[in-house]
């Protein structure tokens, strides 16, 4: 089913989602876009690259409230939080974003390791991909192409979208997709030219070139092992390094979270927050021992993490090339160049 | 206008030669990055590396955040526009390098830009200088004859707001942070080891990214700043989200301008305001 509505009134859509249930969507601040949960449908705005944090956040929030607690002199008295699980609409997700979702699921919904708060809200949200705007220039800093992922690709998105001129183009394309997009009434069925247009964006789509590496990542994963004794390699691209968590924090496939105990005067909260290997304190044991205090030792982490240990472990690279990392380093580390180089040693 | 083609030939010149000569071990300059517009900060370690180096309106970085990454002693010569120059001279004061180990590769230079805006970057975000206060060898020629503004010019909007719209300006702020420490990381002031933020024992903050923890995190950091931030503007350039730290230093420092009558980074026989106990010190503080 193709459905459209013209973009002008998308707040119309927006507003039919809301009453449905939480709505996050793509809204403009300062530095760029975010997604956000909105409250004001005027706010959703689809004029926009990409946002500059991924939407991970949707299931993976930087903070996640685990259990409440009331520290008492003889007993403490704890209440678990739960995950509210009201239907989620993620609205406007890039095809490279969709993907990464994939890749996060073998860390919280896979046999073994189902993290419920993951879990839950992946069932309860309904994930709106968007291909690239194909008539914008794509942004130096992406190299999605080399994951095998294409602008216009509607995997993993449960109802895709196109932007034709003045109008966005539906497509159901799971069956609760389907079912999600007969009930929005402020859309109207799509005209033949319409289909035809859908189907050429998806053809298009992977003529919409970003950088490319000729990745085969079992080449990479290898190549890495390799040279993660070549010290000289590692502290020449890391000397510019600030050892932050802007790449991280900012990486739709980074999952690594602290627990911690926050607690004021006896009351407190027992939460998750998102944290970075790029940390100096990451690996810090209770010891006082620190077997990574080199800033070049934590950069070989990240990347050999995506690049090499994941692909051995999982069979994927842990990376959708997103560009987001390089768009958001202060010093502008640019992760795809970093793998290039080390393929030349 | 700065011809800054001429300087990055200045400062391939001068690094081959002090390479060269064994004057030093290492060179702080900018190298190229992913493309033209996105310069890396750069060490350059042999005559070999000298081929990387650039100079463009958009190498910002200021190097001297990488000083105390190398061994006490280490000879490094350091590429320094104005505001770097004043954090080698701050450093100094801190006795957390000395000049003797030092050359300083100044460049004069008017006209450098933010990648992501493109806007000219000048006293709004940074102390607005254009030469170097402190270096060994000038490699352009310097500026002169530019409408001087003050850097603190930026603070009357900020400044007109009542405590209560101030206030709440800023906590609209820190909710914005994500904790990346990004802001403290590019800060060529922010040296400690660790960070107090990053204590378990006693916890300082929350980890949380929310409040109260970004306000303790902001707040402390903007004070454990206070006659040491030389406006060099890094901290809010780095920041993903655009906060606008350099409004909270640029306020804090004119603070201890008035109170104190030195000026951070200004001059490597001064003491670092806060630790050096003058009979004619404001009192205001304690008011
Ligand atoms: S590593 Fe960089 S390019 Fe790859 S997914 Fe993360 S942010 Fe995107
Ligand atoms: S690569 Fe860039 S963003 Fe990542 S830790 Fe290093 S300086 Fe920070
Ligand atoms: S606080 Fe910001 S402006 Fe001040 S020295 Fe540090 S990075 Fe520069
Ligand atoms: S760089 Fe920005 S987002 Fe990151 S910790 Fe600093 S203020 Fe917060």
């Amino acid at each position: 089913m193709l459905k459209k509505t013209a973009i002008e009134k998308i707040s119309q859509l927006a507003a039919v989602l809301m009453e449905k249930g939480t709505l996050l969507a793509p809204v403009k601040e300062v530095a760029g876009h975010n997604f956000a949960e909105i409250n004001d449908p005027q706010k959703v705005d689809l004029n926009f690259y990409n946002t500059i944090i991924s939407p991970k956040g949707a299931f993976f929030p930087p903070k996640e409230d685990f259990i409440k607690y009331k520290i008492g002199k003889t007993i403490t008295e704890a209440e678990q939080i739960k995950v509210d699980s009201k239907p989620v609409f993620l609205f406007g997700v890039r095809p490279c974003d969709v993907k990464s979702f994939s890749i996060m699921d073998i860390h919280f919904n896979a046999a073994g390791i189902i993290d419920p708060y993951w879990s839950q809200r992946r069932k309860a949200t309904t994930i709106f991909g968007y291909a690239y705007d194909l008539n914008q220039p794509v942004d130096a800093a992406d190299f999605y192409n080399s994951l095998g992922i294409y602008a216009a690709d509607p995997e993993g998105s449960d109802i895709f979208m196109v932007k034709k001129d003045k109008d966005l183009l539906l497509k159901g394309i799971t069956p609760k997709g389907e079912e999600l997009l007969a009930q929005l009434n402020t859309l109207v069925d799509a005209g033949k030219d319409d289909e035809k247009y859908y189907e050429e964006t998806l053809k298009k789509g992977k003529e919409y070139k970003t950088r490319f590496l000729c990745i085969d990542q079992d080449v990479i994963a290898k190549k890495l092992e390799a040279v993660f004794n070549n010290n000289d390699f590692w502290t020449k691209v890391s000397s510019a390094c600030l050892s932050c968590g802007a790449c991280t924090f900012v990486c739709p496939n980074c999952y690594c979270f602290d627990i911690c105990d926050d607690t004021i005067f006896g009351k407190g909260t027992r939460r998750r927050v998102w944290d970075a290997c790029m940390f100096t304190d990451f690996t810090l044991e209770a010891s006082g021992h620190n077997p990574r205090t080199q800033v070049y030792q934590r950069l070989r982490q990240k990347i050999n993490h995506k690049y090499s240990y994941h692909v051995k472990k999982y069979g994927v690279i842990s990376c959708v090339g997103c560009g987001r990392c390089t768009r958001s380093c202060p010093v502008n580390i640019d992760i795809y160049s970093i793998v290039e180089e080390a393929l030349k040693l | 206008m700065t011809d800054f083609k001429k300087i990055e030939e200045n400062l391939k010149k001068e690094a081959k030669r002090l390479l060269e000569s064994g004057e030093v071990t290492v060179v702080l300059a900018y190298g190229k990055g992913f493309d033209e517009k996105h310069p890396m900060p750069f060490a350059a370690k042999s005559v070999a590396d000298v081929d990387n180096i650039v100079f463009n309106e958009y190498c910002n970085y200021n190097m001297a955040r990488y000083l105390v990454r190398y061994p006490q002693g280490t000879k490094i010569a350091i590429a320094v526009k104005a505001a770097d120059s004043r954090a080698v001279i701050q450093l100094i004061q801190e006795e957390k390098i000395k000049k003797e180990n030092l050359v300083l590769l100044g460049i004069p230079v008017i006209g450098m830009k933010n990648p992501k805006t493109d806007e000219v970057i000048d006293s709004k975000t940074t102390c607005g200088m254009h030469n170097p206060v402190l270096y060994d060898v000038l490699l352009g020629e310097e500026v002169h004859g530019q409408k001087i503004v003050s850097p603190y010019d930026v603070l009357a909007e900020y400044e007109a707001m009542d405590k209560d719209a101030r206030w709440q300006f800023w906590k609209d702020q820190f909710d914005k942070c994500i904790r990346c420490y990004a802001c403290r990381k590019a800060c060529p002031m922010c040296y400690c080891d660790p960070c107090f933020i990053d204590q378990n024992k006693p916890k300082w903050a929350d980890k949380a990214p929310q409040s109260p923890g970004n306000i303790m995190y902001h707040l402390t950091r903007f004070h454990h700043l206070a006659g040491r931030c030389i406006d060099c503007g890094e901290c809010s350039r780095a920041c993903p989200v655009d906060i606008p730290l350099y409004l909270f230093h640029k306020k804090v420092a004119k603070e201890c301008e008035e109170m104190f009558n030195q000026v951070s980074g200004m001059s490597i026989e001064d003491k670092p305001v806060l630790v050096n106990f003058r009979v004619e010190d404001s009192d205001k503080i304690l008011e």
